[in-house]
């Protein structure tokens, strides 16, 4: 097919992708006054359209079982009709497979924005240990990069994006800038009690929401949505927070529904552009720029580098280590509900809050792996209140109760005194664990797809086992009752299955040398100087706190390393 | 600059009013350079997402016929029934939110129409009347029935699951439980069942009757103290 030149424009900056990573490149280049090409593979996006923040169930004849009651036969949106996904663990005519013996969900969102759009929000930074995890106890890699090397960064991601939380000393979970956080909700109370009783530290959560005004965006107004996107922008997302205000210096030019297939080089260690697929029409195009910068995300910016082959790169694009797809690490997830009495017949309040738990629990044990028989660390998400009733809430409990004023009676009762805890913890990457393409199958676009191949390891199981006891002890000290899975479907094995804490990070390492990893300390590709990849791929290990906050501060460390090598001439 | 923590209470539990919320969306929509810029527009989308609950009209029924629609409404009445708290699934529009997704999924509309028919097949075997003309202890005689054969089943399928798991393959010792009487209306029950439910907590009847609070608009994020103290005096910390 015939590849047309976009324009005669050559970009300072290529930007593939625009979750995280990229919103977070685009907004820190154009504020350094360069020009980006911003490419996506879904649509633009219109909050007031899309975001159904402020919608009640009744407000939809649905009720939200959408359209011939799809949510009922497992075809409704991933995470309920409300969400703003643009996505799911399938895309149509975009598959992925994966490998005889593993299992892996890969979660993706086609928008601009991506996942941020509808995220946890939870924001954690790394602590100093889990840049060095190979000198504490000798599994998996250290980085190349240093706590210190990052902290000024978070700083920066923090102040821009705005995160609540509280100063806490907690070595496991370093302090940050923070917005003063709302205070917790009754059943959160009790669980700090009960936490307190087992010297587990439970403290104000730390989450991507602002409680005051900054850059024009008004403060939280407490509506409990921020899965179904803020139309405030009180929450953060790429989209709201960073591209929209970018797209007003008139210096990005957003090409939505492009999807990169290939990085172009130059022939001479260097790209030069990228081809994708227009997918209004279908057709293959060229644009031309002096770097770029891939993000996105873990898994799609390897696929872009394998597919990206040449003469040059006969392996694919950056591959001469042979380790793009290596590493591929999740989050382990295990969730247990408990049922409170304290709780049944409180008065009622607004439980909503700022979107999510008002309390979580860092990991606490870190000085004392030598007598636990798993080697890293795992913390716990807060779960519980009177959330909105949807369809499906009290399908488990008509099932228990038969019908009639009985089971009106215990639902009623019942409303709002269930807690559920998520242990959020590090798997160890390992060589079982990671993607390829798989050269047998294209998607719609043309483009080979991933294979997937994972394995937990015993240290991921046990870590499992120990999340399962805590979460008991804690249920039972405030005289509740352990109920169940939080998530019986995922969850049934006793650990999560792989990809579905939507944490996958790795796939395109960092490291000091071309030989053991495929990027620098910068995210620099070690063979081609103007290259970068700033979304999760470059992980070394997956330290138990969620990703994203780490993905916004090493893309403005790689923005502000890539703007002075290009001042110097080195890129 | 006028931003939501200025707005006043426009109402005494301390909400702002629609219009408060409006006017502070529609500032935040300019500040961070939303797509919709013009503050005009974005009252009106916000408006609408805002907007009270739709009246609603007298529903005509598009798939069942008028002698289904009413036994769905009967079912409603049995299944949420009204109480001193709140009304009835019927009073929630439970046969409309079924009629509407039966009409846009024929796998669903079989599932109804199947299900209501063996419904009054079975009722007239029993007690010869229909459903809706039987009496009450009749009708909910049937309902236990189905209560009971919806458990049976879920029972059955689910150690036929653990048998087809394993490696098991001789099957010689092993006599499967035979299915409930009642099985073939105990998958249409549970789904009427369900799906009345849904209804009924998703209507603003049923999110007054639970005491749902949430997804308004506040300056301020507050705990009451009375909820507090309630929960700490019930729990081991008291
Ligand atoms: C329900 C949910 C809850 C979550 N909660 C949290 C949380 O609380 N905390 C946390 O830290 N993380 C959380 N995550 C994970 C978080 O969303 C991701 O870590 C984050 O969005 C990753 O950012 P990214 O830029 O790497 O990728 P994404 O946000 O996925 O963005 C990638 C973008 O690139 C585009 N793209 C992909 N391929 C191409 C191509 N070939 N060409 C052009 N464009 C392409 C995609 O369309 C997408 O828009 C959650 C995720 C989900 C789904
Ligand atoms: S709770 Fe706050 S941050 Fe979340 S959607 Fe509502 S206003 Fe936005």
């Amino acid at each position: 097919m015939a590849q047309i030149p976009n324009s005669q424009e050559v970009y300072d900056v290529i930007v593939v992708g625009s979750g995280a990573g990229g919103g977070t490149a685009t907004r820190v280049l154009t504020s350094k006054g360069m020009k980006v090409a911003l490419l996506e593979a879904g649509p633009m996006l219109d909050p007031f359209k899309e975001f159904l923040e402020h919608k009640m169930p009744a407000d939809y004849d649905h009720r939200g079982a959408e359209e011939g009651g799809a949510s009922y036969f497992g075809k409704g949106k991933p995470f309920g009709f409300f969400s703003t996904t643009s996505g799911g663990w399938q895309l149509e005519g975009e598959p992925y497979t994966v490998g005889e013996g593993s299992k892996f969900e890969w979660f993706r969102s086609r928008i601009v924005g991506g996942r941020t759009n509808h995220y946890g929000r939870m924001s954690f930074r790394f602590s100093d240990f889990d840049f060095k995890p190979y000198t504490r106890d000798g599994l998996g890699f250290d980085w190349p990069i240093s706590y210190e090397d990052i902290s000024p960064y978070y700083d920066k991601a923090e102040e821009f994006i705005g995160v609540c939380g509280s100063i806490e000393g907690i070595r496991s979970a370093p302090d940050g800038k923070f917005h003063t956080p709302p205070p917790p909700k009754v059943h959160e109370t009790l669980i700090k009690k009960s936490c307190d009783k087992l010297g587990i530290p439970c403290i104000p959560n730390r989450r991507a929401v602002i409680t005051k005004s900054i850059n024009g965006r008004a403060p939280c107004h407490y509506c409990g949505q921020c899965g179904r996107g803020c139309q405030t922008a009180s929450a953060y997302s790429s989209s709201q927070v960073e591209i929209f205000p970018a797209m007003k210096t008139g210096l990005v030019k957003v090409f939505d529904n492009a999807m990169v297939r290939e990085v172009l080089s130059n022939g001479n260690g260097k790209v030069n552009g990228v081809l994708y697929v227009d997918k209004r029409t279908r057709e293959h195009r060229v644009i031309r720029g002096k770097a770029v910068i891939l993000a996105a995300s873990a898994c799609e910016s390897a696929r872009i580098l394998l597919n990206s082959k040449s003469k040059e790169f006969p392996n694919g694009l950056a591959n001469g280590s042979g380790l793009v797809g290596r590493y591929l690490m999740d989050t382990v997830g295990f969730g247990l509900s408990g049922y409170v009495p304290a709780l049944e017949g409180m008065p009622h309040y607004d439980t909503e809050g700022y979107g999510g738990a008002h309390l979580y629990m860092p990991w606490w044990d870190w000085e004392k792996h030598n007598k636990l028989d798993f080697p890293r660390g795992y913390h716990i998400e807060i779960g519980g209140g009177y959330g909105m009733p949807g369809v499906g809430s009290y399908h488990g409990a008509a099932r228990t109760y038969g019908y009639g004023k009985d089971m009106k009676q215990n639902i009623r009762q019942r409303y709002g005194a269930a807690v559920g805890f998520s242990g959020r913890g590090e798997m160890i990457p390992n060589a079982l664990s990671y993607t390829e393409i798989d050269p047998t199958v294209v998607d719609q676009w043309g483009i080979p797809v991933l294979k997937f191949h994972f394995k937990w390891s015993d240290h991921e199981w046990r870590q499992a086992r120990h999340m399962e006891r805590t979460f008991t002890q804690i249920i039972e000290g405030m005289g509740g009752k352990v109920l169940g899975l939080n998530n019986a479907q995922r969850e049934s094995g006793g650990i999560s299955v792989p990809g579905t804490i939507i944490h996958e990070v790795g796939t395109v390492k960092m490291g000091l040398n071309a030989k053991n990893s495929v990027l620098n300390g910068f995210t620099q590709a070690h063979e081609v100087k103007n290259l970068f990849v700033v979304d999760g791929g470059s992980f070394v290990s997956n330290p138990d706190k969620n990703p994203t906050l780490t993905i916004n501060a090493l893309s403005w460390r790689a923005c502000d390393y890539l703007s002075e090598e290009m001042r110097k001439g080195n890129v | 600059m006028s931003n939501l923590l200025n707005i006043a209470p426009a109402s005494p539990d301390g909400r702002p009013g629609r219009r408060e919320l409006i006017k502070a969306v529609a500032f935040a929509v300019v500040a961070t350079g939303g797509l919709v810029e013009d503050v005009e527009a974005a009252q009106h989308v916000h408006a609408e997402a805002v907007s009270a609950q739709k009246a609603t009209g007298i529903y005509t029924a598009k798939e069942m016929s008028a002698a289904e629609f009413k036994t769905l409404g009967k079912l409603a009445e049995l299944i949420v029934p009204a109480d001193d708290v709140s009304g009835s699934a019927l009073d929630a529009g439970a046969p409309a939110f079924i009629d509407l997704l039966c009409s846009q999924n024929k796998q669903l509309a079989t599932t109804y129409h199947g299900g209501l028919a063996w419904l009054d097949a079975e009722m007239n075997r029993k007690f010869s009347k229909s459903f809706v003309n039987a009496t009450v202890e009749q009708q909910t005689a049937m309902l236990d029935l189905l209560v009971e054969a919806d458990k049976s089943e879920r029972a059955r399928m689910d150690e036929s699951a653990v048998v087809k798991k394993s490696d098991f393959r001789d099957f010689s010792d092993y006599t499967f439980k035979q299915p409930h009487p009642q099985a073939a209306g105990a998958k249409f029950f549970d789904w009427v069942r369900k799906m009345t439910v849904d209804a009924f907590y998703t209507s603003p009847i049923g999110i007054k009757d639970l005491g749902f609070m949430g997804n308004g608009a506040y300056s301020k994020y507050e705990v009451p103290k009375q909820s507090l103290d309630y929960a700490m005096k019930r729990s081991p910390f008291a």
